[in-house]
């Protein structure tokens, strides 16, 4: 299983029912394939940064479900074959999920570190340093140092 | 946008960066010292579909500003690409923009 993110374009000049209808086909049509539906964004009317079809603006939305690859061939299909879309793109996300958490996490244990060690461990190090710097200053003239 | 500024001619001026300005030993001349805004606003998600964080990596034309520019640092600048590039594929970001 995996988690596919799919933001496609509708035309900007069908009706909002047609949109929602669509919508709704698509759902169960990924449901019935087995996966399942985790989000569905309507971001409304948006102008497009180039024309596509000759239209000047859409209507995004984005859907993000959970299925095999079969799946998403066969959603892409009727993307393709649908009049209502004019344009989409289909993004792999569960990688890029799994890598975000492992770095959210890699974050939050560090700094749940930091406010434990902090209090006892680096002043003096810092101290150290500020102490050895007035005899390594004179070697280095050109380069202005902070007080 | 950070640009080059301060020639070895001009010296004596020193156009940006304030306490940030590093001095090379030899010219005197003061740089802005660049430095990656993901890694110090600590983003880790450079998502497509973030289009107010890629705006300030695109130029006017469209084009994808360097990193020798931005200071974005490699890695960053891999997934910004990335980011880009599908953005434009889906018409949130243009590939040339029109005068």
């Amino acid at each position: 299983m995996r988690i596919y993110e799919e933001l496609f374009i509708a035309k900007p000049d069908a009706p909002d029912e047609e949109v929602d209808a669509f919508i709704e086909q698509m759902k169960t049509s990924v449901s019935n394939a087995g996966g399942t539906v985790d989000k569905v964004e309507k971001w409304g009317k948006r102008k497009l940064a180039y024309k596509v079809d000759r239209y000047r603006e859409g209507a995004y939305v984005l859907f993000q479900f959970s299925a095999g690859p079969e799946t998403v061939k066969e959603f892409e299909r009727r993307l393709r074959v649908s009049d209502l879309v004019i344009k989409f793109l289909t993004v792999r996300i569960d990688e890029t999920l799994k890598r975000l958490d492992k770095r959210k996490k890699e974050r939050d244990k560090r700094a749940h570190r930091k406010s434990i060690a902090s209090p006892a461990a680096p002043p003096p190090s810092v101290a150290q340093q500020m102490m050895g710097e007035p005899a390594s200053a004179p070697a280095m003239p050109g380069l202005p140092k902070e007080a | 946008m950070p640009e080059f500024k301060g020639r070895p001619g001009s010296a004596g001026q020193r156009p940006t960066g304030g306490d940030k300005a590093v001095a090379t030993q030899k010219k005197a001349y003061f740089r802005r010292k660049k430095v990656c805004r993901f890694c110090v606003e600590k983003i880790d998600d450079i998502n497509y579909k973030d289009m107010k964080l890629l705006h300030s990596f695109v130029a006017e034309r469209g084009k994808i500003v360097p990193r020798r520019i931005s200071g974005v640092c490699a890695p960053h600048q891999r997934r910004l690409t990335d980011a880009i590039k599908k953005a434009r594929n889906i018409a949130l970001l243009p590939f040339a923009a029109a005068f």
